[in-house]
């Protein structure tokens, strides 16, 4: 317990910063290549990550909303979203089929053995990031309808 | 209480501060604390003695004896970067006093659970220490982490993955699984390559062919036991099989709209156990058996419409860090723990809590001489995914999403001869029905405020894999669930949610009714308030009587921190979390959940 409370004392003065740096772990493409978050930040000056499971029905519901509106905020920001399934391989070949079902219109990426859902502290999905310059400006996890809207707010901000 | 009431004091300035991060002075201190990152998470409960349910009760007598009703599980993460390509962290955890009920018992202290050093640049990336790894669809190896099941079998040892070019990589790994705060007692071998063919050749018509292929070796001492009936007799040991070697191999085609993915696995002789009823020293002595697997994907998909179906055949591939923990009558075979392979149920993974009550669960081991024998599992999972345009008749003018899902699972068809310890499976016969399931869900949204989902699920299981118990002996549980959920937009982020729930059986705890209250005051802070009822429950002979189980709840989210708490009664049964299922008792009580990360 003691060596417990000494590292929760070290994480608390560290508090006053919050995750800045991106992770450099790989993940995979739907074409099985092989990125990361750093790659990908690196190409985009302002981009839009959303961790999602095909079992998650809010993940979905946030996918759907953001889907509907999507085209407006390209035109509006040039903003790009990547939604990284953390499905494992009990559900992740059902990623491929349910997008083109779904129609959405965003980079699909892949988290299988959910390395990067461990180092970015995602107890939960869906969880989404704005990340603007290779920095994280912006974190949210879960979804309520509407929330959509105010993420668009907090991308302008940031445009 | 006391620890406790310490630990709340402590977070409090982590769910305060999380989100003032503007602050740029320039000193050393604060270049450090840039290059580190982490996270913590915190599940309490206070398990509550319950009217109608009895007394609180854990499962684990020693445990029970202590009456111990409120239990803090916690992991802190930390992570530092440094020299741009260099990276150490840490993982510790707290189980106090003791672990939430249904957590392997083990997990009972306070300390560091995992640490790891690591180097990453373009090709290389070696890590020492504790390390997460999955090679293929995870048949032979799967180390990960399922902190709501207590699940963490990172490997203690060191790994080196290296991607010469674009179209080659190779892993190689050693190491001991970790087991709650220890490792395992074997070592564990891995190598795994990938070779991406169509980045090498230009095939006119195929977008992406890769080949792989991995090894997985496990060696673990081998003790005789000994009869306590008859101490004398020597256990023939000559062909034990101390290391245990299997290989797999797979392809992932990818031809555009088409595409297949593969993987087949052997795994090499292993012990087979005796139920402790039945005469011997409970391993089975001479007789070893060998293992496989067949997983065959096919895929048809383009926009707005997606089919997949997934075959597979498992026999005998249950592999775990130590021997005695495929021992059906351990406490780690209960736990689910020490596996090093993963084999998901492969069924659809629902949501709603009365689509959760019968659900299957996977079959992958051999039990020669348990029941009437069982070797493994053989079925198929398909599913549907479309798209109806918006202003089509049934897109209507939001558009309307279709999905649908079936799937068959069957125990293999095998001929058991128990008293000579053999058996033979038949390859592509399907044995036992354990499970039947279609469902479909129907989105829609109605206008601009009003969305809906409507879920239909009608399933055939199995008792004995429901309820526990035998397997194709029992008979079966036919049920059908529908479920309608409803959302109104009240803007400026207001919303209000409405589930309602049916299920119709006329087995077990016969009908269901169940339903959702939920209001969103804006998108950090919510309420809900559920109810299941098993209102049709009037089994004179059943231990079961009719119970409602409530919960009330909400959660509050504040940038990287959410803090939620909820209070009420949890039905029992099996809970399954990604692949991996566990029965878990009922209970009682108030729960808080906190996650921040910084």
């Amino acid at each position: 317990m003691k060596q417990f409370l000494l590292l929760l004392l070290t994480a608390i003065t560290i508090n006053v910063t919050a995750q800045e740096t991106l992770p450099s772990i790989e993940i995979k493409t739907l074409d099985g290549n092989t990125t990361s978050l750093q790659k990908i930040s690196k190409d985009n000056d302002l981009i839009v990550v959303s961790l999602w499971a095909t079992w998650c029905v809010p993940c979905k519901n946030e996918l759907d909303a953001i889907n509907d509106v999507y085209t407006d905020w390209q035109e509006e920001t040039n903003v790009k979203l990547y939604a990284v399934s953390v499905d494992d391989s009990r559900t992740v070949n059902r990623v491929k089929p349910l997008v083109n079902g779904k129609s959405w219109e965003f980079d699909i990426l892949l988290d299988t053995n959910n390395d990067l859902k461990r180092e970015l502290g995602a107890a939960t999905v869906p969880l989404t990031l704005i990340i603007k310059n290779g920095k994280i400006v912006y974190r949210h996890s879960g979804y309520t309808p509407g929330a959509e809207d105010e993420l668009f707010e907090e991308i302008k901000k940031h445009f | 209480m006391k620890k406790i009431a310490i630990f709340i004091v402590l977070i409090l300035p982590i769910v305060s501060f999380a989100q003032e991060t503007d602050t740029e002075d320039n000193t050393i201190f604060s270049q450090f604390l840039d290059n580190l990152s982490g996270n913590l998470e915190t599940n309490a409960q206070w398990y509550t003695n319950d009217s109608k349910l009895g007394e609180f009760v854990d499962p684990i007598a020693e445990f029970d004896l202590r009456d111990e009703h409120v239990r803090v599980n916690s992991y802190l993460r930390l992570d530092y970067n440094f020299l741009k390509n260099f990276t150490v962290g840490l993982q510790a955890e707290s189980y106090e006093p003791f672990p939430l009920i249904n957590y392997y018992p083990e997990y009972n202290d306070t300390q560091i659970a995992t640490y790891y050093a690591n180097f990453r640049n373009e090709q290389l990336d070696v890590t020492a220490g504790y390390f997460y790894e999955q090679f293929g669809s995870g048949l032979l190896l799967r180390a990960f982490e399922e902190r709501q099941l207590g699940l963490n079998t990172a490997l203690r040892g060191g790994r080196v993955k290296y991607a010469p070019t674009d179209y080659f990589d190779v892993t190689a790994l050693y190491g001991q699984q970790r087991i709650a705060f220890n490792v395992s007692d074997s070592d564990i071998f891995g190598f795994d390559a990938n070779f991406d063919v169509s980045k090498v050749l230009e095939i006119k018509g195929v977008n992406r062919l890769n080949l792989g292929f991995s090894y997985v070796g496990k060696q673990e001492d081998f003790t005789p036991p000994v009869d306590e009936f008859d101490p004398d007799y020597e256990f023939d040991t000559s062909a034990f099989p101390e290391m245990i070697n299997s290989y797999s191999a797979r392809l992932d085609l990818d031809l555009g709209n088409v595409y297949f993915k593969t993987e087949y696995a052997l795994k090499g002789e292993d012990v087979s156990f005796i139920p402790p009823s039945l005469p011997g020293t409970g391993v089975l002595e001479g007789k070893y058996f060998d293992g496989n697997a067949l997983i065959f994907t096919a895929g048809y998909s383009k926009k707005g419409l997606g089919v997949i179906s997934t075959f597979r055949r498992i026999e005998n591939m249950v592999s775990t860090a130590e021997r005695n923990a495929a021992d059906i009558s351990s406490v780690e075979f209960q736990f689910n723990m020490q596996n090093f392979n993963y084999l998901p149920t492969l069924t659809k993974q629902q949501d709603y809590s009365l689509a959760n009550i019968y659900i299957y669960n996977v079959q992958p081991g051999l039990f020669l001489q348990n029941f009437g024998g069982q070797a493994g599992e053989i079925g198929n999972n398909l599913d549907v995914f479309s798209n109806f345009k918006k202003g089509s008749t049934l897109g209507g003018k939001y558009g309307t999403k279709f999905t649908a899902n079936f799937a068959y699972w069957a125990l293999l068809d095998a001929e058991f001869d128990q008293a000579e310890s053999t058996y033979n499976a038949e390859f592509l016969k399907f044995g036992k029905r354990l499970n039947r399931d279609f469902n479909f869900e129907v989105r829609k949204k109605i206008s601009k405020n009003w969305s809906s989902i409507f879920t239909y699920i009608n399933s055939i299981i199995d008792k004995g894999v429901a309820l526990g118990g035998n397997l194709g002996t029992d008979g079966d549980i036919k049920s059908q669930v529908a479920i309608f959920d409803v959302t109104h937009k009240l803007g400026k982020g207001k919303s209000f949610r409405v589930e309602a729930q049916h299920l119709w059986t006329k087995q077990d705890r016969k009908n269901w009714v169940g339903g959702t209250l939920e209001y969103i005051a804006n998108r950090r802070l919510g309420f809900y308030v559920s109810d299941i009822y098993d209102y049709g429950n009037d089994n004179e002979f059943s231990t079961e009587t009719k119970a409602h189980y409530y919960n009330i709840g909400g959660s509050y989210t504040k940038g990287a921190t959410r803090v939620a708490l909820n209070y009420g009664r949890q039905r029992g049964g099996l809970l399954c979390v990604g692949g991996v299922c566990r029965i878990v008792p009922e209970n009682t009580g108030l729960s808080l959940n906190l996650a921040t990360s910084f």
